[in-house]
């Protein structure tokens, strides 16, 4: 078994021992590696009903299979938990270099337990752990602490930290590692639960694969094939927000205003097609990946003069941009900025700014309140204000700080009636009630409300997808059994390593070829899909027992009783008889009981305990 | 003139892949330090390739003078390690501007891999060039790496 280097390292911060186990062939056909192998961590080492933030959670992180051998796109490194936000096994998923040096020092995955008796860094060199005093990290923010520790153990350690938000325990808190994040589910809230505040990483020792020679040439082909593709030109360019325009204006599910409307008119505004040329100075890229869509982005002057960061993301241009009514480019920079500084994911922070904002314009809540002014016309100055205040649990911020879901338990009054969220994650850029599908995607992810669980807007956007055709996003029949499909094909993609940006070029047909190259462990398309299988019941298992059933995942009011008002999906919802439609024939595709816990015939098919 | 490797900087985005490939084609396996090249990703604005330029830029600094058992020579423009004579010192290691010459058991830098680098092939960034030698490029390397010197 090449490839891998067999070892897992366990590290409690509470006693500040740390262990190492080996696993063995049979381990890898079971989980792959990268969210496989961090799943499986969550999945077997949380007692049950153990809350987010006690010592007993886990954090895990590993590197995917693919990481660290110069297959393009191969860059991506897992980290799950149990989240503070939702309460399921959530995973969360960024380009990084820690996880192939994570292996350089001989090691496919990290499990964290415990909690340190006073803020603390781990460091990895090789055979080499330790736990350090990070007294003087503590309450700075993610681009000082790297900067710091690489000054004191050179250049060439990788470092992934919390910001601010993580340590005061945010449930929207994520964790960065060069430049790049793991922003979802608020597992930064849970680094922080554990006065953990980074992770310093440096390996030294080789990565041999199965046949060098191959994964040079498999290599060098995928390379040919990106940059004969359209979207190579594309993203080079503009970065993801390329087709910001075509969801707004073609596909009209691009939500603007909190929901309430689907279509961004000052879209060009905010659509990288105007504005690449005027503030990207140069291209980024995730570790191993020669697709480069991450854009430095350079403010020269006016009030938002000095911003540098990579982005902005089609994400965060939703979310810091339409969904707080912002179309001020330099703004969203800035409140982007802020977010990756204080360590807070922008979807979640933009769509609770957008939340407050409504609640402003109906007069739910005041300035008397707030402090800030949050009238829409107000964005350019309100979001970046508002994002520094919840990163700092300052003022009204300290009320949105941990999402929509708890900020609309504390303001009440029938705010709950405007906050969008599945399971108590905000939702990314994707207005499902004009994409059904996707609208079951944000149920059935397990970690609430996501994009990249099933990845079913490329399918229903686009119309086609791997081996489906003809698909009608307005359509909520047959939608169970593809949604289960994507979510396995899915959790195989993250388990490997691949940027789900290459998904359309590998799909599930290529992956094979490539395993066996770096491992050489003969793997068919079906053995993968029933790995991801397994990840996705292992979720699914783990949510259930915590309490986490159907009644928890259901749309939020807005996207049940309030018709897209305009654009090309003009007068589209999901209404209950579909939602109720769709979860049926999911669970029946998946053998669960209606109620969404897997059977335990599923859980024995698949070598679940 | 012999084409020899011309970094871009201002190209580069950060991937490393060039290191990955020049690890795997001479070593058969993956170490970034067995790369004949190096990335550097200091901060958000600011990702840059070094190379070794086979003497273009190297002036006093240079691994042939410095090595105290004549076993660095070059052939054809490229330099190379005689591994025969090689002692394993470090001297020119610790002397080279750029930071690429490598030890194992040996010293050893980067061959051109025979006239098709490996490196450049990988780069769709262009930020990895195999052209005639441009000292501008190099000084402005040079110039990068200094501050943690």
């Amino acid at each position: 078994m090449k490839g891998y280097t067999g070892r897992i390292l366990k590290i409690d911060l509470t006693s500040g021992k740390s262990f190492t186990r080996t696993f063995d062939e049979s381990y890898v056909r079971k989980y792959l590696g990268g969210q496989g192998f961090a799943v499986e961590l969550v999945y077997h080492g949380v007692p049950k009903g153990t809350d987010a933030l006690d010592p007993k959670n886990v954090l895990a992180m590993s590197g995917g299979a693919f990481n660290g051998f110069p297959i393009g796109t191969a860059s991506k490194v897992a980290w799950a938990s149990k989240s503070p936000a939702t309460g399921t096994l959530a995973e969360s998923i960024m380009g990084g270099s820690i996880g192939p040096e994570l292996k350089h020092a001989g090691y496919d995955a990290l499990e964290i337990v415990g909690k340190a008796s006073a803020p603390s860094y781990i460091y990895i060199e090789d055979d080499t752990v330790d736990i350090r005093d990070a007294g003087d990290l503590w309450g700075k923010d993610t681009r000082v602490v790297p900067e710091t520790l690489k000054m004191r153990h050179g250049w060439d350690v990788k470092v992934a930290c919390i910001g601010v938000a993580g340590e005061k325990l945010s449930k929207i808190a994520g964790i960065d590692c060069d430049d790049r994040q793991a922003g979802r589910a608020g597992l930064g809230a849970v680094m922080g639960s554990k006065n953990l505040k980074a992770i310093v990483v440096r390996g030294t020792k080789d990565l041999v694969p199965h046949d060098p020679k191959a994964v040079l040439r498999l290599a060098y082909q995928y390379q040919r094939i990106y940059q004969a593709a359209g979207s190579w030109v594309e993203d080079t360019k503009y970065g993801t927000g390329e087709f910001l325009g075509w969801v707004n204006k073609e596909r009209g599910v691009f939500p603007t205003r909190n929901w309430q409307e689907s279509v961004f008119n000052e879209r060009e505004k905010i659509d990288p097609y105007y504005w690449a040329t005027r503030y990207v100075t140069k291209n980024k890229a995730c570790f191993s990946c020669t697709k480069p869509c991450g854009k430095l982005f350079e403010v020269k002057d006016g009030k938002f003069k000095g911003v540098a960061i990579d982005g902005i993301e089609y994400e965060t241009l939703y979310s810091l941009g339409a969904a707080c009514g912002n179309a001020d480019v330099e703004s969203v920079a800035r409140a982007n900025e802020l977010c990756d500084l204080l360590g807070i994911d922008t979807i979640s922070a933009g769509v609770t700014v957008g939340f407050a904002m409504e609640l402003f314009q109906r007069g739910i809540i005041t300035e008397k309140e707030t402090g800030v002014n949050l009238a829409w016309s107000n964005a350019s100055d309100a979001v970046p204000q508002m994002i520094e205040l919840m990163g700092n649990r300052k003022g009204f911020g300290d009320v949105l700080a941990d999402g929509v879901k708890v900020a609309a338990k504390r303001i009440g009054k029938g705010s709950e009636r405007y906050a969008i969220h599945t399971k108590g994650l905000e939702p990314p850029a994707y207005d499902v009630r004009g994409m059904k599908g996707h609208g079951l995607a944000y149920m059935t992810s397990t970690r609430g409300a996501c994009h990249l669980r099933a990845g079913f807007y490329a399918p229903e956007l686009v119309g086609k997808f791997w081996k489906w055709e003809g698909i009608d996003r307005f359509s909520a029949v047959g939608k169970g059994p593809m949604v289960a499909t994507m979510e396995n094909f899915m959790c195989v993609y993250d388990s490997v390593g691949l940027c789900k940006f290459s998904r359309g070029f590998y799909l599930i047909a290529k992956l094979p070829e490539v395993l066996e190259a770096i491992t050489g462990l003969k793997f068919t398309e079906d053995e993968l899909l029933k790995i991801g299988e397994r990840i996705h019941n292992m979720k699914g298992n783990f949510n259930a027992r915590e309490g986490v059933t159907r009644k928890d995942w259901l749309l939020p009011p807005r996207i049940l009783e309030d018709p897209i008002p305009e654009g090309v999906s003009k007068g589209h919802k999901i209404s209950v008889e579909e939602m109720n439609l769709m979860l049926d024939d999911y669970m029946k595709a998946r053998n669960w009981t209606s109620d969404g816990v897997p059977t335990p015939e599923k859980l024995k098919d698949l070598g679940i305990d | 003139m012999t084409k020899m490797l011309v970094p871009y900087p201002e190209n580069c985005t950060g991937c490393r892949m060039c290191e990955m490939v020049c690890s795997i084609y001479h070593e058969g396996k993956v170490n970034h330090a067995d790369a004949r090249l190096q990335v550097h990703r200091r901060n958000v604005k600011l990702d840059f390739p070094s190379v070794c330029t086979h003497c273009v830029s190297c002036g006093d600094e240079c691994c042939m003078l410095r090595c105290p058992v004549e076993a660095i020579k070059k052939k054809d423009g490229v330099v190379y390690v005689d591994q025969e004579l090689c002692t394993a010192c470090g001297e020119c290691v610790e002397v080279c501007p750029f930071g690429v010459m490598r030890m194992e058991e040996k010293a050893f830098n980067c061959d051109l891999c025979g006239g098709h680098p490996t490196c450049v092939n990988f780069c769709p960034m262009h930020a990895l060039m195999y052209e005639e030698p441009k000292p501008e490029r190099y000084e402005q390397v040079k110039r990068l790496l200094a501050p943690e010197e």
